[in-house]
Parts: C-alpha cells; sequence; structure tokens
C-alpha cells in the first residue's frame, strides 16, 4: 500500500496527523522568542589588557607584541589585530568561520596563561571578551539627576541596577557616565619632605591600619570565645588620626601632611540625554533569552523603580531594541499575510473552484506552521532571517499541490469516483512532483553549507527553513491534498451565477491564451533557426547591460539608529569639550525633528568600566549615539520623512562648519555590523609612522574631493603631546637606583597609588594617595619629585634625568602583527561600493607608494568579495546538483540539459531588473539568482516531462511539443505566477528591515517572469533539435546495423 | 453456467464490486493488476510514465439467467464514462467440481 492509498483510505488517521503537526507548531511558536537577527557567534574574541598610566608606544611594546606574538599560533586564526592606546592594549582575534568559539577561547586561555609571566607586573589580568549578537544592549537607560550626581553610582547600583538585573533573562546592568567615590588622599610634597614621609610609606600605613584580623579562638572558664581585632575605618574622618610617623619626638598625624576628600574619580566620563547630565544604564540579556519579553518586564519594573529614587533622579529610555524588533516582526507578519493573499487568489483565478482553492492553500498554514517546530527544536528564534523564509516559501509550498490536484481534477472528470481518482491520479504524478521538490531542495540545502560570514548565518537559516517548508508541503501534497480531494471534490457541472461574473472572463482570457500559446509554439518549432537565434541575441543583449550594473554587499538599512563620533584636537580640556557637545547636541536637536533621544558622552572612561573601554575615550571625544523615530511613525511624530543616509549627510555637512573637529565619523546604523552604509577600507601596512601617515593622508585628501564619496576617515589619530622622563642610568646607578624604583615614585605621586579599600554598606570604594592636584600641575611639580634610595637619601628628579615633550600616536593599531593604518571611505547616498572602489584603485595607482609600504583594499569590499565568490562557486555546485537530479528523473543527459536552457533567461530577467530599477547587485540578489536556479527549472521540468509522455504515447515530435505546450501552460503560468506575485510584497515592502530583502524579491521577481516568458517558447525548439538529431541518429545506427547484416549476408 | 471476464480500470473497482454485491453474485476471482489496451478507442493501461492507469480483471461464474442482468449494469456502468474503459467477455463452462 502506497502512502496516498493509505491517506484516502484513512482520512481520520490522515487529518489528525496533520492536526497533531499544527499544533505541536502552534505550541513552538508560543515558546519562541522573538528577536531581530538569528544568533550570531562571532567568530571574534577581545583580548584587554589593562596597564594604568602607560602611553601608547609603551603598551604595544609591553602588552600587545608579548600577547600577540603568543595568541598568534592559536589555531584557526584568520586575523589578529590590535589596538595600543593609552592604558589599554586591545586585541581582536578573528577566527576563521565555522570554527568552534570555545575551543578558540580555551586555546586563547591557555596562551595568555603561559605569557602572563612575560607582561608588565602592573599589568592587569588580561581579560577575554567573545562578542555576539547576544551582547548588543537590548535596551539603554538615561538617568538625569539635579543634586543626587555625585552619589549618584551608588543610587543607580543599589536601586536600579540591582533589581533590573534580578529580572529573569537580564544579562549584565551596567552603569556609566556617573563618577564612582573615591577617597582621595592629597598629599603636600613639601610636608612630606619636612617630616620625611613618602606615598609610598602613607600608602602602607593606610593599608595596615585599614585591617580586620581574626585572632583564633579562646576558651574562658566553660566558653569558647573567638578573637578579632576590627580595625577597618568606620568614618572617613578616621583617616585623619592615622599616625604616619614621628619626628623630633612628635607624632606625625596624616593630617599634619595630608586633607582627604570624600569624592569621586578625579577623571571621568560624562554623559548627557537631550541635554540634561546624567548617566546611562546598559542592559543586555542573557545568551537566548527574549529581548522583547524582557523589554516588557523591564518596563514593567521602571514605574516602581523609579518610585524608590531620590525625586530628582529621573529614568528615561534612550534605545530600545524591542521596539525595532516587533515593528519589524510585525511587517514581516503583514508581508506574509499579504502573500498568502495574494497566493490564493492566483489559485482561486485559475481553477475557478472554492473548494479546490481551499485544499492547496490549506498546505500554507500547515507547512509554515511546522517549520515553527524546527526553530523552536534548533534553539532558534523568530527573527527577520526566519520570517522572510516563511515569506519566500509560500509561493512555492502550493506547486506540488497545485499539480497533484490537478491531476486529481482531471480524473474526476474523466469519471472516477474522487477517492479511487485520488489514489490514481496521485500515483501518477508522484515521481514528478517529488522530483521537482527535489530540486528545490538541491538548490537551498547546499545554502545550508555556506559559512562565511553575516551571509553564513542568514543563509543557513534560510535553507533549512526553506528546506523543510518545502519538504513538508511535499509531505501534504501526497497525502493531505488527495485525502482531501477524495472527500470535498465533486463531478459538478452545475455553475452557480456568482460563478459566471467572476470567473468567465479568467475562462475566455485563459482560453485565449492557450489557443495563442499554441499556434505560438507550432510557429516556433517549424521556425528553429530564428528562434534560436533570436533568444541567443536577447540573452547576449542582456550580457551588454552588465557595465552598468553596480554592486554592494548588503542595502543600507534605516534602523533608526545614528552613531556620531567627534574628536577634538588632543588635550582638550574637558570643558571645551563639553561645551561644544552641548553646542552640537542643541543644533542637531533643533535641525532634526526625526530625533527621538540624542544621548552624548564625553571625557576619559574610567579602566573599571569594560563597556565603556570597548570604544575610545578622552577627554577631547564626544560619542553622540542617537536614536531617531522609527521608519514607521517618523512622518507622524516628527512632520518630517527624512530616510536615515540623508539625515546622516547632512550631519556631516553641519560638522564640517565646525572649524575647532579634527576629525569626526557619522555612522548609519549606529556602527551596527550588518546593514550600515557601503565603505571600502585601504589598509596601509608599515612601520614607520611618518610614511604611513603621509600616505594615508594624501588618499585621505583625494577621496575627500570625490563627490561620490560622502566622509573619509583615517584609523590612526593625531599624536599626543607627553612629557617623558628620560633617567639617566649612571647617575640613577650612582644613586643605588634604578629606572623601576625611580619610575614607580613618579608613578605613586602623580597616578597615585591605591593603598586600601574603604568599605560602607557592603561597597567598597578605593583610597588613593598621591600628590594634591596643586602640586601636579606644571613640569617643574614632576622635576621636584624626590625620590628614596635604599641609604634613604632623597634625590629629585631632575638630578636623575630630564623631562622632556614628545609626540606619540595614542592608539596604534596592528594588523597580522604589522603597524597598519585604516582610511575608510564611506559612500555617499546613491552611490554604489563598486564606484567607490573604483575611484579608490584608480587613486591609489596614481600615487607614489614607497615599496616597504604595502596596502589593500578590506572593510565591506572585502567582505563583498568572499562572499561573492563563496556564492559563485555555491551557483556552480547547485547548477550542478539540479542538473543530477533532473538527468535521474529522466533517465537521460539530453533532456535535463535542454531544460537548462531556461537558466540563462533568468539571468537575462536579473540583469534587466538590476539595470531598470538601479538596484546594485549585493548578496541579496546573489541569493535571488541562485534559488532562480531552482525555481526556472521547474517550468522546464514540468514542460518537458508532459513532451516526453506526449511521444511515448505515439506522437511526433513537433505536435508532442506543440500538445504539450498547450496542455502545460496553465500549471506553468500558475506556479510561475504564485511566486512572482508572491515575491512582490517582499519586493516593494516598506516596514522596518524590508531594504534587505527588497533585492532578492526583485531579482526573483524579474527573472523569473522573463525566464518563463522565454522558457515556454526556446524549451520546446531546443527540445525539438536536440529529439529530432537524436531520431536521425538512431536511425543511422539502424541503416549501419542493417547494412551491415546484409554484408555478412553477401559474404 | 457461464464464465465472464471483465477487464477494467483500476477506478471502477468498487462500483463492479457493489454491482455484484446488490445482485446477490458472490463468488469471483480477482487480479489487481493487469494491463492492456483496447482494440478500437481504448487507451493503453500499462502503469508506466506514458500511460499510467492500470487495469484489473474479475472472473466471474454466474448461472445463465443472471448473465444478461449483470451485462446490462456493467454496459450503462460503461456508457456513464466511456474515458476509462470496462469490457466483459461471456463464455460457457463445460464442467465444473
Amino acid at each position: 500500500m502506497s502512502l496516498y492509498s493509505t491517506a484516502v483510505k484513512k482520512p481520520i488517521s490522515t487529518a489528525l496527523i496533520f492536526v497533531a503537526v499544527v499544533v505541536f507548531g502552534l505550541f513552538s511558536l508560543t515558546r519562541l522568542s522573538i528577536d531581530l537577527l538569528p544568533k550570531i557567534d562571532m567568530n571574534m574574541i577581545m583580548v584587554m589588557t589593562a596597564y594604568p598610566g602607560t602611553s601608547a608606544a609603551d603598551i604595544e611594546m609591553n602588552v600587545s607584541k608579548p600577547l600577540e606574538n603568543t595568541l598568534n599560533s592559536v589555531s584557526n586564526l584568520k586575523n589578529i589585530t590590535s589596538q595600543s592606546r593609552e592604558n589599554i592594549s586591545i586585541i581582536t582575534l578573528e577566527f576563521e568561520y565555522g570554527s568552534d568559539t570555545d575551543v578558540a577561547t580555551n586555546d586563547v586561555r591557555d596562551k595568555l596563561e603561559m605569557v602572563r609571566s612575560y607582561l608588565p607586573d602592573d599589568a592587569e589580568s588580561p581579560v577575554i571578551f567573545k562578542f555576539g549578537t547576544d551582547d548588543i544592549p537590548i535596551i539603554m537607560l538615561s538617568v538625569t539627576a539635579e543634586e543626587s550626581t555625585n552619589a549618584l553610582y551608588k543610587i543607580l547600583d543599589d536601586k536600579v541596577s540591582n533589581p533590573l538585573a534580578r529580572i529573569n533573562g537580564v544579562g549584565a546592568v551596567s552603569i556609566s557616565g556617573t563618577p564612582i567615590r573615591e577617597l582621595q588622599v592629597y598629599c603636600d610634597p613639601y610636608k612630606l619632605e619636612a617630616y620625611g614621609q613618602t606615598i609610598e610609606g602613607i600608602s602602607a600605613i593606610v593599608a595596615q591600619e585599614n585591617r580586620n584580623t581574626p585572632g583564633g579562638v579562646i576558651d574562658i572558664g566553660s566558653n569558647t570565645y573567638s578573637l578579632r581585632v576590627q580595625g577597618e575605618f568606620t568614618d572617613v574622618d578616621q583617616l585623619l588620626d592615622l599616625v604616619v610617623g614621628s619626628r623630633d619626638n612628635k607624632t606625625v598625624y596624616l593630617r599634619d601632611i595630608a586633607y582627604v576628600q570624600d569624592d569621586v574619580e578625579e577623571r571621568a566620563q560624562e554623559t548627557y540625554n537631550n541635554g540634561t547630565r546624567g548617566g546611562m544604564i546598559i542592559i543586555q540579556k542573557q545568551s537566548g533569552a527574549n529581548s522583547v519579553e524582557i523589554a516588557n518586564k523591564v518596563y514593567e519594573k521602571l514605574p516602581e523603580i523609579q518610585a524608590s529614587l531620590p525625586s530628582d533622579v529621573k529614568l528615561g529610555i534612550i534605545m530600545d531594541s524591542s521596539e525595532n524588533i516587533v515593528n519589524t516582526i510585525n511587517s514581516l507578519v503583514e508581508t506574509v499575510v499579504v502573500t498568502f493573499i495574494i497566493v490564493m487568489l492566483v489559485v482561486l483565478a485559475f481553477l475557478r473552484r472554492w473548494r479546490a482553492t481551499f485544499i492547496i492553500v490549506l498546505t500554507i498554514p500547515i507547512s509554515l506552521v511546522a517549520s515553527f517546530a524546527y526553530l523552536m527544536a534548533s534553539g532558534n528564534t523568530l527573527n527577520i532571517v526566519s520570517m522572510s523564509s516563511l515569506s519566500i516559501a509560500i509561493g512555492m509550498v502550493v506547486d506540488d499541490a497545485i499539480v497533484v490536484l490537478e491531476n486529481i481534477t482531471k480524473h474526476i472528470e474523466r469519471g472516477s469516483t474522487p477517492k479511487q481518482a485520488a489514489i490514481h491520479a496521485t500515483n501518477e504524478v508522484a515521481l514528478a512532483v517529488m522530483a521537482s521538490t527535489l530540486t528545490i531542495l538541491a538548490v537551498f540545502l547546499p545554502f545550508t553549507m555556506i559559512t562565511s560570514g553575516i551571509a553564513g548565518i542568514m543563509f543557513r537559516q534560510l535553507g533549512w527553513i526553506v528546506a523543510i517548508v518545502i519538504t513538508i508541503s511535499l509531505v501534504s501534497a501526497l497525502t493531505l491534498t488527495p485525502m482531501l480531494c477524495s472527500q470535498m471534490l465533486r463531478l459538478d457541472t452545475k455553475k452557480g451565477k456568482l460563478y459566471a461574473i467572476l470567473f468567465t472572463p479568467a475562462e475566455k482570457g485563459l482560453n485565449w491564451l492557450d489557443t495563442a500559446y499554441s499556434r505560438l509554439v507550432n510557429w516556433a518549432v517549424r521556425h528553429r533557426k530564428t528562434v534560436i537565434a533570436g533568444a541567443t541575441l536577447i540573452f547576449l543583449g542582456s550580457l551588454m547591460l552588465i557595465p552598468t550594473i553596480k554592486t554592494e554587499f548588503f542595502p543600507t538599512q534605516d534602523n533608526a539608529r545614528i552613531g556620531v563620533n567627534i574628536e577634538l584636537p588632543i588635550g582638550t580640556r574637558q570643558d571645551i569639550t563639553r561645551e561644544l557637545a552641548e553646542r552640537i547636541d542643541k543644533e542637531f536637536r533643533d535641525k532634526y525633528p526625526e530625533i527621538k533621544i540624542s544621548n552624548y558622552s564625553e571625557g576619559q572612561a574610567s579602566t573599571d568600566n569594560t563597556f565603556a573601554q570597548l570604544s575610545n575615550s578622552g577627554t577631547h571625544i564626544i560619542d553622540f549615539n542617537i536614536s531617531l523615530y522609527s521608519t514607521g511613525v517618523r512622518k507622524q511624530a516628527s512632520g518630517s520623512d527624512r530616510g536615515l543616509t540623508e539625515i546622516c549627510e547632512l550631519m556631516r555637512k553641519d560638522l564640517e562648519a565646525y572649524t575647532e573637529i579634527k576629525r569626526f565619523e557619522v555612522l548609519a546604523g549606529g556602527g551596527n555590523m550588518m546593514g550600515g552604509e557601503a565603505s571600502v577600507d585601504i589598509e596601509i601596512y608599515g612601520f614607520d609612522f611618518s610614511e604611513t601617515d603621509a600616505i594615508a593622508n594624501e588618499v585621505a585628501g583625494r577621496l575627500k574631493n570625490d563627490e561620490t564619496i560622502s566622509q573619509v576617515t583615517i584609523s590612526r589619530e593625531d599624536y599626543i603631546p607627553e612629557y617623558q622622563v628620560d633617567f639617566d642610568r649612571e647617575k640613577l646607578a650612582v644613586n643605588g637606583l634604578n629606572v623601576t624604583t625611580a619610575s614607580m615614585y613618579m608613578r605613586n605621586r602623580i597616578n597615585g597609588s591605591i593603598a586600601s579599600l574603604y568599605r560602607e554598606d557592603g561597597d567598597e570604594y578605593n583610597i588613593r594617595v598621591r600628590y594634591a592636584p596643586q602640586f601636579r600641575q606644571s613640569l617643574e611639580d614632576i622635576e621636584n619629585i624626590i625620590i628614596y634610595n635604599n641609604a634613604g637619601q632623597g634625590i629629585r628628579i631632575r638630578e636623575l634625568g630630564q623631562v622632556v615633550e614628545h609626540m606619540t600616536p595614542p592608539t596604534i593599531e596592528r594588523k597580522n602583527r604589522e603597524r597598519v593604518i585604516t582610511v575608510s571611505a564611506i559612500a555617499a547616498e546613491g552611490t554604489a561600493l563598486s564606484d567607490v572602489v573604483k575611484i579608490v584603485n584608480e587613486e591609489m595607482r596614481n600615487m607614489q607608494v614607497p615599496p616597504e609600504i604595502a596596502w589593500q583594499l578590506a572593510g565591506t569590499y572585502q567582505d563583498q568579495q568572499e562572499t561573492f565568490g563563496d556564492l559563485g562557486l555555491l551557483m556552480l555546485l547547485i547548477v550542478l546538483l539540479v542538473f543530477i537530479v533532473m538527468a535521474a528523473q529522466f533517465e537521460s543527459l539530453v533532456d535535463p540539459f535542454v531544460i537548462m536552457f531556461s537558466i540563462p533567461f533568468a539571468f537575462t530577467g536579473v540583469l534587466l531588473g538590476l539595470s531598470i530599477t538601479q538596484t546594485p547587485l549585493g548578496v541579496m540578489a546573489m541569493i535571488g539568482v541562485i534559488m532562480l536556479i531552482g525555481i526556472v527549472v521547474k517550468n522546464g521540468i514540468v514542460l518537458i516531462d508532459y513532451t516526453i509522455l506526449c511521444r511515448e504515447r505515439g506522437m511526433s515530435i513537433i505536435t508532442a511539443c506543440v500538445a504539450a505546450g498547450k496542455s502545460r501552460l496553465r500549471p506553468v503560468l500558475m506556479t510561475s505566477l504564485s511566486t512572482v506575485l508572491g515575491m512582490l510584497p517582499l519586493a516593494m515592502g516598506t516596514g522596518e528591515g524590508a531594504e534587505m530583502w527588497r533585492a532578492m524579491g526583485m531579482t526573483v521577481a524579474w527573472g523569473l517572469s522573463i525566464s518563463t516568458l522565454i522558457t515556454l517558447v526556446i524549451v520546446p525548439v531546443v527540445y525539438c533539435v536536440f529529439a529530432a538529431n537524436g531520431v536521425k541518429r538512431r536511425r543511422k545506427k539502424i541503416e549501419k546495423r542493417i547494412s551491415g547484416a546484409m554484408n555478412y549476408n553477401a559474404i | 453456467m457461464k464464465a465472464i471476464l471483465i477487464t477494467f480500470n483500476q477506478a471502477y473497482y468498487d462500483a463492479i464490486i457493489s454491482i455484484m454485491d446488490r445482485n446477490a453474485i458472490k463468488g469471483y476471482t480477482f487480479w489487481e493488476d493487469v494491463q492492456g489496451r483496447g482494440s478500437k478507442t481504448g487507451e493503453p493501461h500499462y502503469g508506466t510514465h506514458a500511460w499510467p492507469t492500470k487495469n484489473s480483471a474479475i472472473f466471474v461464474a454466474l448461472e445463465d439467467e443472471k448473465v444478461e442482468g449483470f451485462l446490462d449494469l456493467l454496459h450503462k456502468l460503461d456508457i456513464q464514462t466511456e474515458a476509462q474503459g470496462l469490457r466483459a467477455f461471456v463464455w460457457s463452462i463445460e464442467q465444473l467440481i
């Protein structure tokens, strides 16, 4: 008993099995979390090593280089880049795609363990960071405060951060932009000298006095008591009463030589939200948690938290990624629904039967819902990719059911009872249906093998979902569809009035089309040379369009976020930076009503704040984080409807007007890794700073003059003026000192030494001992620092060496262990990536680059090249697979070859579409082209399959072609139209995130339309040519054998 | 006694069995898959790609007086949907055990 006869004979079991599938799918749907993108395990590991108080060059030499050299031997490493900047070294290890990050992390950890002892003593332990999509903050809250500014960190930590962190699914809650309390012991160097004290001595005393010590246990009488010394400070003022020594038999107290300030850290990053000072709370989720759910819980909790805060502290929302997610998913749900309705209308127009339409359309929800079960089982989420995949699949899932139902109807019309018809008709087409499904699988399963980068992550899921949905639709077409047909279809010759009104025109139109098409085929197969020549001309003509087509990587997405990074000349004081930031902020908010929240921070972030450390900070740097109203509501909310890129371009113009700005960067998408503006990076390798700088500056200068480039930035920042103390080793030696001791003395006085921790209410604060601010303001102050040797003699720095001014680059970037400088060019609106690449290549060729300096193009361009290469290979693989599937089905090598003739015309359609709509060819369009390979051959299969059938039934080649064409026109048009129209909502989508899929929808729609039209003529013609040759060859063979036999007879 | 061999498109199976039940024709022999083609208008029934339909055959031994009525019913069935194909052949049985 076959699958379909069982299904027809057991309608209840069949129906219930599918009900179970749907229930299971819907159950999974309730458990699925919603997210923007599939989980992207970035193939990056960062190693951050802080070495406070060190310059970039020192970090490079002492931290980055040894780390790089060791880490370079980790397996699967693709690139190793490092940034050495003041206080910190950041090494980024980029691994080959598909390598296991957990294994890599362990390798890295082992290597770090090995290299630890080679690092300077004061360098903190290297910290490993893995960065994935889960680490992107889901919510950023703004905090504004008036009176409570100084205590803000503690308030937020206790009252906001902790309750939020308790919410299920919230990963980390970090606070930035609020100063952290620190106890400052400010010493007077003159008094220190007079009393014979040193910073080191005071630090040691503070540390020794501030200690709780358990003294063991003691038995007294019948009891045992534990003994303790509670020496820790309970009040800040206790510090002042510390005895630090004695001079002339008099006790010296700390208050005699220093004053204590219960204050905040001296240098801190300041954050402003819509112009008001405050802090920022960044909420990250746990891996795999549901962003939208967390956001809702956070919103629920906020009023409660707000009520517990002092009245001047106000919480607000800067960024909420869940909003974007919800909008995007909603717009995709809309797309799916619209596609569903369109496909339903197409089926209804062709079949003109309500029941038949119902049977076919039912396949759609069943197959789609089943894919939810896959998503849950594989731990995926409902995201842009999975939802779009569903939308893509809708047009294709009905194909199998259509073919089956069409044949069943034909059998019923010939007089079978529905039950018998269902079994036999399904039996007839089962093989053809399976084969055409296999060709689709041959296209989509290889997608799951793409491993390169973001394209891999996106299309792996696309591949799986379409493959699963199509497989389910095949099973449903072979079981549920015949079962329903046997129960619901009737031979019904009576037609109602409504039917007449609705469908008579459609009926007439289709009949006319049938006749016209059979005439066309009849003419074409008799004028084979003309038709083939014409088709070749059309194909070659379309190739002429290639030079007009531009290429890109991914289209820019309007996610309503802008990141602006502004740098003033190095060393600008924070007051000046702050004042400028206020001005720019005000200008932006006046000029662009689209801005919902403008958040900016300036100032040096502390080394404790890892989140802030990931980006550059300093007293001269302003970082803007701007959220616009999302595309859906921008018009109502602001009365203006400018796009993201347009606003970015305008902002760049505004910033150019500020002469005090040294450098700025406006990043559409807030520096998001996907869907940002197209950029080309020129990497210039070379050790010598001045040479590479000169070249970078020249390229940047040349590119800036070009109108198609909207922004040029050079990665290397300005040189920092810094003072270096050059110790004279001889003098040091004479005085019994060495560089380490001497430099430690200096560091403890200027940077301060952290003597101990002050504990209060369960929190710990640093106690920092250093010179009071007024004693570290000039070079003389440094020169006057006294260093004591073992003999107790004090020697001033001026006697041991010189303080000289040097210029060093603030951040030293290295890639693959070579110093690199990157010039990035961002394309202006309407300019494609390929244009920029062309310009950059031309300019670089026109320049004189010294031989010791190497350069190469990277950035989006490199990603694009790699992905295009992969996709090209994939395309070849898929063509081969599709050919194999067809050859197996037809048991012939010629027939699949004939069918393959429809593929070039798919390219013709794509080229035409790209060129007419002026869309650049990106990864999405490439994917569209690959999908087309599978979709267009389906038409050919249907056509050729029937032609072969007709010939086996005894028709001549030409009659068979005409008859097959006439009979198969409707199924071909129907499946093609349902796919093309099903792509339209994607191709014309305007919702959030729709930019991404527009190119793909467009490509498939154009390619399939043109290819279908041409296939309908060219495939019968080519078939005629090959079949006629085959017949001739066979005749010759027979003749030969006959003549051979005659010769044999003659002998 | 007469022997009747009915060869028909598989789709007729249910209909023929129900006719036989109605007319209290109990005994029969049934071959599910047989192939063949008609002499004049009948399409081939090969179960192949080109001719995917198949025939079945039923052999019935019947009292002489029942044959006429049974053939009539079969003929009516055939006329309703001629494209499917149904033929019945009758000959005499000389002996049976």
